[in-house]
């Protein structure tokens, strides 16, 4: 096997228990995003973009349409004769196997498939942030300072600090010390999950942590702190554009709308820094004379018979005459019927909205204490007539005239 | 019936001479239809569709943008170790020439056929666009004995077509065929789509080719009727043969409808083309869209009435196009106003500027061309 510079470990195996019924039956790097994509789009095209062409991508949960979705690579240049896209379950030995007890622990598991490229780095992505990132500059800087490990940072806002782990470095970048979830936040420098290990390192501080029964098998809440009490050389790297972790509904559902925020710049077909994706091949759009279509995205197999407004159309969905989608994401396949109203919601695959249904509701004054983003979970019908009030989250079909 | 048991050959550059200035720049098979398609899409996916994995391209002058639109095939599963997608152009030797009519160009390529391993050749004209259902055509040719099946439509033939047979038939047998420089109404035409056995389609190719003949239908089918078992196998979906560039106008219009869309788009049987990795088309808020067909790409902030939006067009603020074929990646600038308009690849309409045809005489934009 020919020697590679980086091996890129994308870890998908998490569950995305916080998104509900829209990670039911999928894993949440398959969830989809921004009318065509998926969320794994952008590690995958950013490694291909960044000219890191072996990627491991770490399944465990639910990894049917993951497996499908990636398949050979071929949509991201991943198909290689040498290195490529490998999907890596956890498996039996003879000695038997386990589950992948924690991020460190799979790619424990899978020190020997790294070992087969003889890498000088590892780069860590995780499956659930949308982001554009050149991972080629953070290495470079990684080797620059001969760090043990680089981590990729963001500044927040400081009193939004103590939802993340927190960085504390120098002047020079040099972590001191990592805080998870402080309370009270001597920085803000939030680490984004995105790690280059050099990977003599990375295999040590593994096997130590595989001998200690107490570890959770965490790079945040255990590797990180072992190297950083082995004082081992670990510097921050400062990312400044866009970067969105879409592990909450009303996350996914902001990171979605912002591609019609003007003030944002997320241009998906920047042809220097493109994201690729495997779209199923639908017929073009067609837009009906009848209906209005203003600020939105739609895409191929759509057809669009009624109004759209600050709204992300998927694939092959179709909105009939009267109905009327606002600031809402319709995802790939669902069915909005005559005069169904959707406003502030997911609607996800392949669900129906019968007749003059109404789902969602804009946020009011009266309503700003428990005002959430309504979600509709994949192949659910919502009868006709039937009222779905915010912050729902429906996960079985809704009969005709109910209200929830 | 085994994998390699069908082979098809596309002739991609039929007709070429009848779409004038839209051709020079390519061939009749890679001209770009309906937002995201080039009419190749259509004979590559019907033969997919059916199972025929083995497919010749053969061509004659222009085949660049064709080359670049289908490459290795992938888009249609046709990059093959067993058969796969092949480009034939000109066998390059001191006699190297531009093929005159298909038999020519079948003369021209018998490695291809007879390396095949197939028993059935599929001939398809690159001018026709129809979503036609192979499959059944291909079992009716063997249940039917056939030595050739010809595909046809009823209404109204194509004009200027030397070699659409207009076709007298006795049940499924074609008993006469007969040409027409004018357009036909009510008549069985064929669609340029026929099957052949393997056995006679070689010694009947060279035997014309040797006689000087050049088209299949005219020189070879008419004439053998009373020596071959030929059929035809009825398409009652829609076709659209190209004759003019009205003809081609309108077939692109005609997706305006939605039983025009669904049949030629048929899920069930997919029209694959090139991806591009396009963000889906965003409608900015002044946005005004109306009855219109438009692929991923485009940015659309103007107004758009019943026309056929290629990937990546922009439509700036306060620009009206209506009744237009706008191809890929052209630009319509601010308060543009462009009416029966088929604007090329990569053109340019500048700021405020008024460009109009009719329905009748639709105006060219070519490509590159800044108006």
């Amino acid at each position: 096997m020919a020697k590679k510079k980086c091996v890129a470990m994308l870890l998908a195996g998490g569950q995305g228990s916080r998104l509900g019924v829209l990670t039911g039956k999928i894993a949440k790097p398959a969830v989809p995003y921004g009318g065509k994509y998926r969320i794994i789009d952008f590690p995958l095209s950013n490694c291909i973009n960044s000219g890191i062409d072996t990627v491991g991508i770490l399944t465990q949960y639910k990894p049917l349409e993951l497996n499908d979705y990636v398949g050979s690579g071929k949509p991201w240049d991943l198909d290689r004769t040498g290195g490529g896209v490998h999907i890596l379950p956890p498996y039996q030995g003879q000695k038997g196997g386990d589950w992948y007890t924690g991020t460190a622990n799979a790619i424990y598991q899978n020190l020997e498939f790294i070992e087969r490229y003889d890498p000088e780095f590892v780069l860590i992505l995780s499956g659930d942030h949308i982001y554009k990132m050149d991972y080629s500059d953070m290495i470079k800087q990684h080797v620059k300072t001969n760090a043990a490990c680089t981590i990729s940072v963001l500044k927040v806002p400081f009193e939004e600090a103590s939802r993340f782990g927190i960085m504390n470095a120098d002047e020079n970048g040099k972590i001191y010390e990592f805080e998870e979830k402080p309370k009270n936040p001597k920085s803000n420098l939030a680490s984004m999950g995105i790690y280059v290990f050099s990977f003599d390192k990375l295999k040590k501080y593994l096997c130590l942590d595989a001998e200690n029964k107490d570890s959770s098998n965490d790079f945040g809440k255990d590797i990180i702190p072992m190297m950083l009490n082995a004082k081992e050389n670990m510097m921050v790297y400062k990312f400044n554009d866009y970067w969105k972790d879409v592990g909450t509904v009303d996350s996914l559902w902001e990171a979605n709308l912002d591609l019609l925020n003007p003030k944002i710049d997320l241009n998906l077909s920047d042809k220097k820094w493109r994201i690729y994706s495997r779209p199923d091949n639908f017929p073009p759009q067609y837009i009906d004379g009848e209906s209005k279509v203003e600020n939105s995205l739609v895409t191929d197999g759509c057809e669009v018979y009624g109004n759209l407004d600050y709204s992300i159309l998927f694939e092959n969905v179709t909105v009939e005459k009267g109905a009327a989608v606002e600031y809402s994401l319709v995802m790939p396949g669902a069915v909005i019927k005559e005069g169904a109203k959707v406003k502030y919601a997911i609607v996800a695959e392949n669900a129906v909205i019968e007749q003059n249904a109404s789902v969602g509701q804009e946020p009011t004054a009266e309503n700003a204490e428990d005002w959430g983003i309504t979600v509709i979970g994949a192949n659910i019908t919502v009868g006709k007539n039937a009222v779905i009030r915010s912050k729902q989250m429906i996960v079985e079909d809704v009969a005709e005239g109910e209200k929830r | 019936m085994r994998a390699s048991a069908v082979a098809g050959i596309v002739f991609a550059n039929t007709s070429d001479s009848l779409l004038n200035e839209l051709t020079a720049v390519r061939s009749m098979a890679s001209m770009p239809f309906g937002a995201r398609y080039r009419i190749i899409d259509f004979s590559l996916s019907n033969f997919v569709n059916a199972g025929i994995s083995n497919v010749g391209i053969i061509t004659n002058a222009n085949y660049r943008s064709l080359m670049d639109h289908v490459g290795s095939g992938v888009y249609y599963d046709l990059d093959r170790k067993a058969g796969g997608l092949r480009i034939l152009p000109p066998y390059n030797t001191s006699l190297a020439k531009r093929f005159h009519g298909n038999i020519e160009a079948l003369a021209g390529s018998p490695a291809f056929i007879e390396r095949s391993g197939a028993d059935y050749i599929v001939l398809y004209n690159g001018d026709s666009i129809a979503n036609v259902d192979i499959e059944s055509c291909i079992d009716f040719h063997i249940e039917k004995g056939a030595d050739i099946t010809t595909v046809y439509a009823y209404g109204k033939s194509p004009e200027k077509h030397k070699h659409t047979m207009i076709l007298d038939l006795d049940g499924d047998t074609v008993k006469s065929a007969k040409f027409s420089n004018d357009s036909l109404d009510n008549v069985n035409y064929s669609i340029g789509i026929t099957v052949v056995n393997k056995k006679v389609l070689l010694p009947l190719v060279e035997e014309a080719n040797q006689e000087g003949l050049t088209d299949f239908n005219r020189d070879i089918i008419a004439n053998k009727l009373s020596e071959l078992k030929v059929f035809g196998f009825k398409h009652s979906g829609k076709v659209f043969v190209m004759d003019s560039i009205n003809s081609y106008y309108n077939a692109n219009m005609a997706l305006l409808n939605k039983d025009t869309r669904h049949d030629l788009f048929n899920l069930s049987r997919p029209i694959f083309t090139k991806t591009r990795d396009d963000m889906p088309t965003r409608y900015g808020t002044k946005s005004n869209v109306q009855n219109s067909v438009v692929a991923d790409g485009c940015i659309i902030d103007g107004t758009v009435k019943n026309s056929i939006l290629f990937r990546g067009v922009k439509v700036e603020k306060g620009a009206v196009v209506e009744n237009s074929i706008i191809m890929q990646e052209a630009l319509v600038s601010e308060n543009a106003v462009v009416d029966c308009v088929i604007a090329d690849k990569n053109s340019s309409i500048s700021k405020g500027a008024t460009v109009k045809g009719t329905k009748e005489d639709i105006f060219h934009i070519r490509k590159l061309q800044f108006v």
